[in-house]
């Protein structure tokens, strides 16, 4: 986020007036392309060039890259796995050569290829990203298995140890000083030290103490590398085999090994010249046809199960042109501009994100919501019925319910399909109250039709899904409120609200919202009734037990007696009626 | 009511008798025929008036009313000449006022005076929005849309009218109620009003018609037009919209499924507009804070371009929606050029659908950056912002942004405005080289950088390429050497062996100092590599050492001081020491 900020904030600062949203939208895919080239760098690091071109082909397919690199996925990992593998390339680029004899310029290389490019991006990585462990463990796993072959080199203490001084001093300092005055300062010795490190380059540039030779030499590739391939291979594979899994984002780390594997292997076939040209061919045909149907296999992976929206859902005819449907940002559209600002929506938690960022209205539980009595509420008020959903709506003051219903286009991820969770939820915290067993038939189904459980057909979920869906008919072969998602006629067609009115329904239904209607004709009126009626002199005096609230009775009092004044028909009486509210709304103001 | 506005009649009668039957102008309205079309949420009123001039001398100019209710919601007025060989022309107005009378007036210029005694055929034309009030204010989704308009049977005019007749145009035939003077006549969806004879000067008599008018009452709530002129060729164009149906207010429910089965259910709602571009438009989009609206369709026709805007919901009372909307055209079409002169020539504002009514209007028009003298023609009166500067790519001081706004527009507020502005065409190129000095001082730092170690790499690899072969001939001469004593060891030629070891001593010295030599450039150079060649160039000395002591050995074992056991046993170890300095040598070469 802070990096979107930054790149934003300099590109306007430049004149190159790029939104905030595109600039979030094509981080991932920017930064994946710089992943690409620190694969290939630390790749050809380990190995050579050629592994590093292969590891980076391969990163650039692994779909599970692909699906965290895709335009629009704006995520820590997105930076975070392009920090990861650039800090491995600086660390092995900085890790110690194979003969001990060093002079200054080496010496004072490792020193700023630590400190100006690994430890900001230590800092950077952790900054961006909860996987930073991985490196933080790998690093001192590394120096200890360095220690262990007996390669424990000046280079080694000089990293690590400055590295812990400089984290153990900013430890102090952060104890010592406030957050903000902390962080001022940090930036400054960060700048400082960029500053100093700069004017050292020049400097030794100018004076012709060598440094940029020996950092060079520290990259050059035609010789062979201080640390071993097969080291930072065995110490790196066996965590990130570990990693893999839970966890399927470190399997962006393999496919550099994988390009290491593969060159290794074809190397070693070229060295047994024992072998005929014929199985040679075979190994390489093979070995070819693997990776192309990997690259088939990512394409596949990537296109379908990565980068589709699932806020925009797409169906094709029988003559191959396209229906969108629409409905998510119709509804949400709706939300956006038609209701109240301050408006509290109820959903399921799985639309809480949408709801924020497209509707822009306040949500009881979103996809963040850690607090689980919170979300069991709101899945009691979906699975009790509707004067009990009332009690716990207005006790939360909810104005809108949205839910989502497939019923009529197939859609099967609905809320009526996620609708046990929410009473398993609603159970776990109110087991008095919520009790699965009943939201089953007696045989143990979850049936929506006839042979449902009356708990299910008259819960809240059931008849804000299926209003007024009972009388509708789909196609001629179906009955009316036939169910295409679980392929039912429904139990329960007479459905009706009593607290609650149907506010908004997208086009293809797939989104419902309700509003809940406030408390019916307790409020007091803002301004002083006018003692209209009261000039009628034959109701006065029963009109004037209520003057001062105009609730149902006195309302539909002087209905009647205006009735009897009008003998016209209704609209006439209720345009009548208007009128007169209207004269005594101005004459009042 | 009507007791109400007979008394309003009476009163005005009393004026108008106390005030002089003719005007000062002399002016007489013989003949009008007034139009009020409320077939859509407007109101539009247009006259044809036949003026003559009963005065005693001729007139320049009359006088045109608006009644006082209405005139708060007046988006235009507009007059024209109607001649006999049907010739249009459209009179220039200015805001007046008479002392002592409600409403506004206008003083039309004619063409050419009118004369006493000559008559003249005037057409005026006024559009009201927000004068058809819905009523109920707030319907359900099954009501029809019930509207009122409150307005004047007679046309309001400071001058006598002779004779009038009023005809009403209504969107359907239901009406609920209308004031019935005159005993006016109704067909269908049309009031016939008079004709009235002889009415006095600045009468008005209340007009009320309570009829069902279910055509979109859609309004732009506020709309910002934003033009950026490039002279690459590009004009964009972006209308950013807020839209709401001032209609009845939707009450209760909305059923969509009502919506979908029943074709009267939201009758009064608005599920689609057009919108027609000009016709050279380009990449039109149409879009909003959540990405594009996918339920629009374009149309390319041969004189525009027309988008169906399609809202992602219908509108029904009370609601709103708000999108953009944007496209390209060539300039070519609308900029024009002579020299360092510019006009731009563009619509103020354009249609966004038809009868549409616009609350409140901004438009900024973006010049090109470095436009000077800019001067704007507007076709009505518009209020002038401060310019403001907007900075977009690669631009440097800016560009400045012209800002008007402006209230209530209708369509007939569609005209074309007119900027004219400087500019200098060399600043044409000041972006384009903006680029390229950046592409080239990005290149040359980079091309430097890269380039400077690597010529230095290329240095210190010939000089240790020179090294390693001078050290090669060099451990060749000691193998030389072996070969001499292995020789000498069986001819005993002492001659043979001095004349070897002097050659061995001159070559190796010059090899010596040849290597100490590259190992100098190498220090300049700034490699570390010297001091791993003076690493071998002390190995070497022992090296050579040996070679020596190896060689006086078998001087020794030739003379016969020595015993052959001693001989075999120190020269193993002088060999051994030797092949160990040698394989650190080569050890310290292959590092190089």
């Amino acid at each position: 986020m802070v990096t979107a900020g930054l790149i934003h904030y300099i590109l306007n600062l430049l004149h190159v007036t790029v939104h905030i949203r595109d600039v979030c939208v094509f981080l991932a895919p920017v930064f994946s392309g710089l992943t690409a080239i620190s694969t290939f760098l630390l790749t050809r690091e380990l190995w050579n060039q050629g592994a590093g071109l292969l590891a980076a082909c391969f990163i650039a397919i692994v779909p599970g890259y692909i699906s965290r690199s895709v335009a629009g996925s704006f995520d820590n990992e997105g930076i975070a796995i392009f920090a990861l593998q650039f800090t491995y390339y600086l660390w092995v680029s900085a890790s110690p050569p194979p003969l001990p004899g060093y002079s200054l310029p080496i010496f004072l290389s490792c020193i700023i290829l630590l400190l100006v490019n690994f430890f900001p991006f230590i800092l950077f990585l952790v900054s961006a990203w909860g996987g930073y462990v991985f490196i933080i463990n790998l690093i001192p796993l590394h120096v200890f298995a360095l220690l262990l072959m007996q390669r424990y080199s000046r280079r080694v203490y000089i990293g690590v140890f400055a590295l812990l001084q400089a984290y153990a001093f900013l430890q102090y300092l952060k104890d010592r000083l406030t957050r903000q005055e902390f962080q001022t300062l940090f930036f400054l010795g960060i700048s400082l030290a960029a500053c100093i490190v700069f004017l050292t380059v020049i400097y030794l540039t100018y004076t012709g103490l060598s440094t940029s030779p020996s950092l060079h030499r520290c990259r050059s590739t035609s010789r062979p590398r201080g640390c071993p391939s097969s080291l930072i291979s065995t110490s790196w594979s066996a965590p990130s085999q570990q990693a893999f899994g839970f966890a399927s984002r470190t399997s962006m780390m393999n496919a550099c090994l994988a390009g290491k594997v593969r060159k290794h292997v074809s190397e070693q076939e070229k060295a047994e010249e024992g072998l005929g040209p014929n199985i040679k061919s075979i190994v390489t045909m093979l070995m070819l046809m693997l990776l192309m149907m990997f690259a088939v296999h990512c394409t596949w992976v990537t296109s379908n199960a990565y980068s589709s929206p699932s806020v925009v859902l797409a169906s094709y005819n029988h003559d191959g042109t396209r229906n969108i449907l629409d409905d998510f940002r119709e509804a949400y559209y709706w939300l956006r501009q038609n209701t109240d600002e301050h408006a509290r929506v109820m959903s399921w938690w799985d639309y809480g994100y949408q709801i924020a960022g497209m509707a822009n209205r306040t949500t009881l539980v979103d996809n963040n919501t850690w607090n689980n009595s919170h979300i069991a509420l709101v899945g009691k008020a979906m699975s009790s019925n509707e004067s009990a959903a009332y009690e716990i709506m207005r006790s939360l003051d909810v104005d809108y319910v949205l839910i989502i219903f497939g019923g009529v286009i197939g859609y099967s991820g609905d809320d009526i399909n996620k609708f046990l969770w929410m009473v398993r939820i609603a159970e776990g915290e109110h087991p008095k109250d919520i009790r699965e067993s009943d939201y089953f038939t007696p045989q143990g189904e979850f049936r929506v039709d006839k042979a449902g459980s009356p708990t299910l057909l008259n819960c809240l979920m059931y008849k804000m899904s299926y209003y007024r869906f009972g009388e509708m008919q789909l196609d001629f072969r179906t009955p009316p409120g036939f169910d295409r998602t679980r392929n039912a006629e429904i139990g329960n067609k007479d459905i009706k609200f009593k607290h609650l009115e149907e506010a908004f329904t997208s086009e293809h239904w797939l989104v419902r919202i309700y509003k809940v209607k406030k408390l019916e004709n307790r409020e007091a009126l803002d301004h002083k009734l006018r003692s209209v009626v009261s000039r009628q002199k034959y109701t006065s005096k029963k009109v004037s037990v209520f003057p001062l609230r105009r609730d149902g009775f006195s309302c539909s009092l002087s209905f009647m007696m205006l009735s009897t004044t009008y003998s016209k028909t209704p609209q006439k009486i209720k345009t009548a009626l208007n009128s007169r509210e209207r004269k005594e709304t101005s004459n009042n103001q | 009511m009507t007791r109400r506005s007979a008394f309003v009649a009476v009163c005005l009668l009393f004026v108008a008798a106390l005030s002089s039957e003719v005007s000062a102008d002399g002016l007489v309205n013989e003949d009008v025929k007034r139009t009020v079309d409320l077939s859509t949420h407007l109101a539009k009123i247009t006259a044809e008036i036949v003026l003559s001039n009963h005065g005693q001398s001729s007139v320049q100019s009359f006088i045109l009313a608006v009644d006082a209710d209405l005139a708060p919601h007046m988006a235009y007025i507009g007059a024209s000449v109607k001649g006999d060989e049907e010739e249009h022309g459209t009179l220039e107005l200015q805001q007046t006022s008479i002392q002592g009378q409600r409403g506004e007036f206008y003083k039309v210029l004619l063409p050419s005076t009118l004369a006493a005694g000559a008559q003249l055929k005037v057409k005026t034309e006024m559009m009201f929005s927000h004068v058809l009030k819905p009523f109920p204010t707030q319907i359900t989704q099954a009501e029809r849309q019930l509207v009122v308009f409150q307005g004047n049977h007679y046309l309001y005019s400071p001058y006598p009218t002779r004779s009038q007749t009023t005809r009403v145009r209504l969107a359907s035939k239901t009406v609920e109620s209308y004031t019935k003077l005159g005993n006016p006549s109704k067909t269908d969806e049309i009031i016939e009003y008079g004709p009235f004879r002889d009415v006095a000067p600045f009468s008005e008599d209340a007009l009320k018609i309570h009829y069902e008018n279910n055509t979109p009452f859609l309004t732009i709530t506020s709309i910002t037009r934003t033009i950026e002129v490039s002279h690459w060729g590009n004009i964009a164009v972006e209308e950013t919209i807020d839209l709401r149906h001032t209609g009845a207010i939707l009450k209760g429910p909305f059923s969509r499924y009502d919506y979908q089965r029943q074709s009267d259910s939201g009758i009064s709602s608005v599920k689609s507009f057009k919108t027609i571009l000009p016709a050279s438009a380009q990449d039109v989009y149409y879009r909003d804070e959540i990405g594009n609206i996918s339920t629009s369709h374009l149309q390319v026709l041969d004189d525009s371009v027309e988008v169906e805007v399609r809202p992602r919901f219908p509108l029904f009372g009370g609601w709103k929606t708000h999108y953009i909307i944007g496209y390209n055209l060539p300039s070519y079409e609308y900029l024009y050029t002579l020299g360092e002169q510019y006009a731009l020539k563009m619509r103020l504002v354009d249609h966004v659908y038809d009868d549409q009514v616009i609350d409140y209007m901004t438009v900024k028009i973006i010049l090109p950056e470095g436009a000077k003298n800019i001067h704007v023609d507007t076709p009505y009166k518009i209020d002038r912002m401060p310019n403001q500067l907007h900075y977009t790519y690669l631009d440097t001081f800016g560009r400045p942004v012209l800002v008007a706004t402006k209230n209530n527009l209708v369509e007939q507020h569609i005209q074309d405005f007119v900027v004219h502005y400087t500019f200098n065409k060399i600043l044409m190129l000041q972006e384009p080289l903006l680029v390229v000095g950046a592409f080239y001082i990005l290149f040359f730092t980079t091309r430097g950088i890269a380039i400077w170690p690597a010529e230095v790499r290329m240095k210190v690899a010939s000089i240790t390429e020179q090294v390693l072969t001078l050290v090669n001939r060099r451990l060749g001469l000691y193998r030389h050497m072996d070969e001499v004593v292995n020789r000498y060891k069986q001819s005993r030629d002492t001659g043979a062996l001095n004349s070897g070891r002097k050659t061995l001593e001159a070559d190796h010295r010059t090899l010596t100092s040849e290597i100490s030599s590259l190992q100098a450039r190498l220090k300049t150079e700034g490699s570390d590599l010297a001091e791993k060649v003076g690493e071998i160039q002390k190995l070497d000395g022992q090296v050579k050492e040996l070679v020596c002591r190896s060689c006086s050995e078998a001087e020794r074992l030739v003379g016969g001081k020595v015993k052959k056991e001693t001989y075999i046993e120190s020269e193993k170890s002088l060999t051994s020491r030797r092949q160990e300095l040698i394989s650190r040598i080569d050890s310290l070469l292959d590092a190089l």
